[in-house]
């Protein structure tokens, strides 16, 4: 008897140690389509740097064999081959990776080229997460496919417990109309839709162009004065870029160069739609707070 | 021979011809028949409408009125091509084309001839030649035509109607450019391809090379008026002078009349 | 025959294979020459055969396809508006197409759709001017130039008017369709069809050109319907550049250059001239495309690029050396 049971349990771990060999996985991507793997992925490709972000982010990074150009975070996405730019791949290159699994982008990856992928056979999970609950999401899902559940669902709470941390301290608070400037020429923000638009609003930030129609509006200096905002934040072309900020010094009316709010965000921390986002929406809900404590 | 040339060779004749001049009322119609063998020199002034008239019986312009006919078919019912077998015409301007080799131009007179998928062949290559000897522009045929000076081009042109071999020549002012010796030279061609059998049909500006080398003409006056019939009936003064709005005096020379504008 | 036509054609047609050959076994994954001519014979590993035969070999093929098609257009062109400057895109044709394919993209469609959605553009195109250049009347080719340059630059506007306003991630799908990209060509039969249908046709076809380039006038007079010959050759003109445009986006200088550069070595003998840019324009294209997958790969050129920096002091030197 005594026998029986240390076999069952020798068996049972083995199973539960294993849980990869029992079953296939599934998930269904952004496109709705439903994708299933008979195991979970050895060889993935991912093909924009955010989807790389995301798949480091579900655990998976040691399981990718293929990235695509300006994957540049974490830094040991910098040491994986390259196939390319998201908008036009080298398929020669990935196929010789022999993925099993490709990510792609929604928008940015050339459709004729994914659905060559698919027609040889190769998985295509598209992803592109348009919500902070789609980023939870979607490392959950990644890491499903890639069998590293282990790691991608932690991270994916603490990912959801910080946005709603930041969620319940700030989005009551006094509204700051803020300007974030996506780019500079042409000048460029985001409206309400726009998952940036949804950070100024967890920030307790008034968006000043969040009722416009496009996603990405392209406005003019003339409609920035005119929305006099009491906040201005801004990326720039790098990390460390500080210059679109100097244009708006030379409008002393404004109320945000009046006080000196002219903040730069480091774009990296608020472009791409992965677990970075809780940082840089961390840095947003600071630099409203500074605003408001700079109010006569 | 090609097989296509021992066709009949048919005469062009026009009924009733009225050509079209835009902006000018009509002029006298024209029963013109240019019968084998015939040499007739078209005279006028400028703006006359001889240009015109040769275009019209080319068929690449449609008359005001009247029609035109071979051998008493009309022409309207006759292919392009058939068309071309019997009347060719040399332009009084070149339009430019693409470069091409004196040769080349030369050979194109074969078209009509060719059936669609035929490739020009050694006879077609040896009458291009002989054209090309006869107008004394052979030594040239490597050359582009666009290198060529205007006399050699013009007698380009007519060596590629020789080639075309039609029954009917029209030619527009053949020997616009051609300095004396290549004048004659080419008058004699057109004298021997007459006395072959060739309908000759051609626009002079000189009276008196139609003078001397033309049986049959035809006068076109401005108004529109025309008159025509063997040389000797109508190359009087009075008919002259007022076709050319000049006084003129008369001499003989080798037996035909020459005549020079007065001076008062 | 005053010149050999059979030769140039021959030689042509060697480079043409020659290119092929090379387009096949060169790529940014290296597979050894042993290894290609295994794969042809059945065998090669499942990797080689994608790569080869899934991959490569339609994409040289439509190459092929697309360069000879632009080329014979451009051909076709420059003898139909007596204009040693038309190429085939200079009646707005690539206009209408990359308005129809920039639409398709806009509303987010795919593959098939675009592709469909350039060719109605070019035919629309195509109409738009037959219609606007025949209704006045008497045409000439310079007024048939003039209606297509007009509404070239209207379709041009457009384009404009769309990358303007289209949302940014569109943006570099429509531009590596306005720059020409032989990946989206997949399905090479149509194309290699008609090439081949055109170079059949080219006997009588190509006298007639010959004969209408000396002028109109002269062209009636030896016996040509001048104006139905216009036709036919702006007809087949669109519908070549239409299914090259299809396929591969407007690629450019390719239907300007390759007429040129084959005039200057080989004469104006049309016979000889349309064959022979069927076979150096896909020869060019092929070459180039190859080029623009390997020459930094991972990275992808636009082929555009290639065959300008290849065409460019190609021509120059003929120029140079030809008087």
């Amino acid at each position: 008897m005594a026998k029986l049971k240390a076999t069952a349990v020798i068996l049972g771990g083995m199973l539960l140690a294993f849980p990869a060999l029992a079953s296939p996985v599934c998930a269904i991507d952004d496109l709705g389509k439903h994708i299933c793997l008979e195991q979970p992925a050895q060889r993935i490709a991912a093909l924009s740097p955010g989807a790389t972000e995301l798949a480091w982010a579900a655990g998976a990074g040691d399981q990718v064999v293929a990235v695509v150009a300006y994957s540049d975070y974490p830094p040991a996405a910098k040491e994986v081959t390259s196939v390319g730019s998201h908008t036009r791949m080298d398929m020669e290159r990935l196929l010789e990776l022999q993925p099993d699994l490709v990510i792609g982008w929604v928008t940015g990856n050339p459709t004729e080229q994914l659905a060559t992928l698919r027609e040889m056979g190769v998985p295509v999970f598209s992803i592109e997460p348009r919500s902070f609950e789609a980023v939870s999401d979607t490392i959950e899902r990644l890491s499903i496919l890639a069998g590293t559940e282990a790691a991608g669902f932690p991270e994916a709470e603490r990912f959801r417990k910080g946005i709603t941390d930041l969620r319940a301290r700030f989005s009551d608070a006094d509204p700051v109309p803020v300007f974030y400037q996506v780019w500079d020429e042409p000048l460029m923000t985001v409206n309400r839709d726009h998952l940036i638009g949804e950070m100024i609003e967890l920030c307790g930030g008034d968006n000043v162009f969040g009722h416009l129609e496009r996603l990405v509006p392209r406005i003019s200096a003339e409609a920035v004065i005119a929305a006099n905002p009491e906040a201005i934040l801004a990326g720039g072309m790098g990390e460390e870029n500080r210059h679109w900020l100097t244009r708006w010094q030379s409008f002393p009316s404004l109320t945000a160069t009046e006080r000196d709010n002219l903040f730069f965000i480091p774009p990296s921390l608020v472009q791409r739609p992965t677990p970075r986002m809780l940082e840089g929406t961390r840095l947003f809900c600071e630099k409203l707070e500074v605003a408001r404590d700079r109010r006569p | 021979m090609n097989a296509m040339q021992s066709r009949q060779m048919q005469t062009l004749s026009t009924r009733n011809l009225v050509i079209d001049i835009p902006g000018r009322a009509d002029g006298y119609p024209l029963d013109l028949t240019i019968g084998s063998g015939q040499i007739w020199g078209v005279l006028g002034p400028n703006g006359a409408g001889k240009t015109t008239l040769l275009h019209t019986l080319a068929g690449l312009r449609p008359p005001r009125a009247g029609a035109l006919y071979l051998d008493d078919v009309s022409v309207s019912g006759i292919k392009r091509r058939v068309f071309s077998q019997q009347l060719g015409l040399v332009f009084q301007d070149r339009q430019d084309g693409f470069p091409a080799t004196v040769l080349e131009t030369a050979l194109i007179g074969r078209h009509p001839w060719l059936s669609p998928w035929q490739m020009e062949g050694t006879d077609d290559l040896a009458m291009a030649e002989r054209a090309l000897e006869a107008l004394d522009v052979l030594h040239l045929k490597d050359r582009l035509v666009s290198t060529l000076s205007g006399g050699e081009r013009q007698r380009v042109a007519i060596a590629t109607l020789m080639t075309q071999s039609p029954h009917t020549w029209l030619l527009d002012e053949p020997t616009n450019h051609l300095d004396l010796h290549h004048q004659v030279a080419v008058m004699k061609l057109l004298t021997d391809r007459a006395a072959a059998g060739n309908a000759i049909f051609m626009c002079l500006h000189d009276l008196n090379l139609a003078a001397r080398w033309c049986d049959h003409i035809l006068l076109m006056y401005p108004n529109g008026e025309a008159c025509w019939g063997p040389a000797e009936r109508m190359l009087v003064p009075n008919a002259l002078e007022r076709l050319y709005n000049q006084k003129l005096a008369t001499v003989e020379v080798d037996g035909a009349p020459f005549f020079v504008p007065k001076r008062d | 025959m005053i010149r050999p036509i059979t030769l140039p054609l021959l030689v042509l047609a060697l480079a043409g294979v020659l290119a092929m050959v090379i387009s096949v076994g060169v790529g940014s994954v290296a597979i050894s020459p042993a290894d290609v001519l295994s794969v042809f014979l059945g065998e090669g590993s499942d990797l080689q055969r994608t790569l080869i035969l899934e991959l490569r070999l339609p994409r040289t093929l439509s190459a092929f396809a697309t360069g000879g098609l632009l080329a014979v257009a451009g051909a076709l062109m420059q003898v139909l508006l007596r204009n040693p400057l038309a190429d085939p895109y200079v009646l707005g044709l690539s206009g209408g197409a990359a308005v129809g394919a920039l639409l398709a993209m806009l509303a987010g469609l795919g593959g098939a759709v675009i592709s469909g959605s350039a060719f109605a553009g070019a035919l629309l195109a195509t109409l738009m001017v037959f219609g606007l250049a025949h209704g006045t009347g008497s045409w000439t080719p310079s007024r048939l130039l003039l209606t297509g340059v007009v509404v070239a630059a209207g379709w041009g506007a457009v384009i404009t008017l769309m990358l303007a306003i289209s949302p940014a991630r569109e943006l570099p799908g429509m531009l590596y369709w306005l720059m020409g990209d032989v990946s989206y060509a997949r399905i090479p039969w149509p194309g290699l069809g008609l090439l081949t249908v055109v170079c059949v046709l080219v006997v009588p076809l190509g006298r007639s050109l010959n004969v209408l380039a000396r002028g109109p006038m002269q062209a009636a007079a030896l016996g040509i319907s001048v104006r139905p010959l216009e036709w036919l050759i702006y007809i087949l003109a669109s519908l070549l550049t239409a299914t090259a445009v299809t396929m591969a986006g407007s690629i450019g200088f390719v239907g300007l250059v390759v007429p040129h550069m084959l005039r200057l070595v080989l004469g104006n003998d049309q016979r000889l001239i349309l064959p022979a840019c069927a076979l150096a324009g896909g020869t060019l294209l092929v070459l180039a495309d190859t080029l623009a997958r390997v020459v930094i790969a991972p990275e992808q050129l636009p082929v555009g690029v290639i065959t300008a920096l290849l065409g460019v002091p190609t021509f120059l030197y003929l120029l140079y050396r030809s008087r």
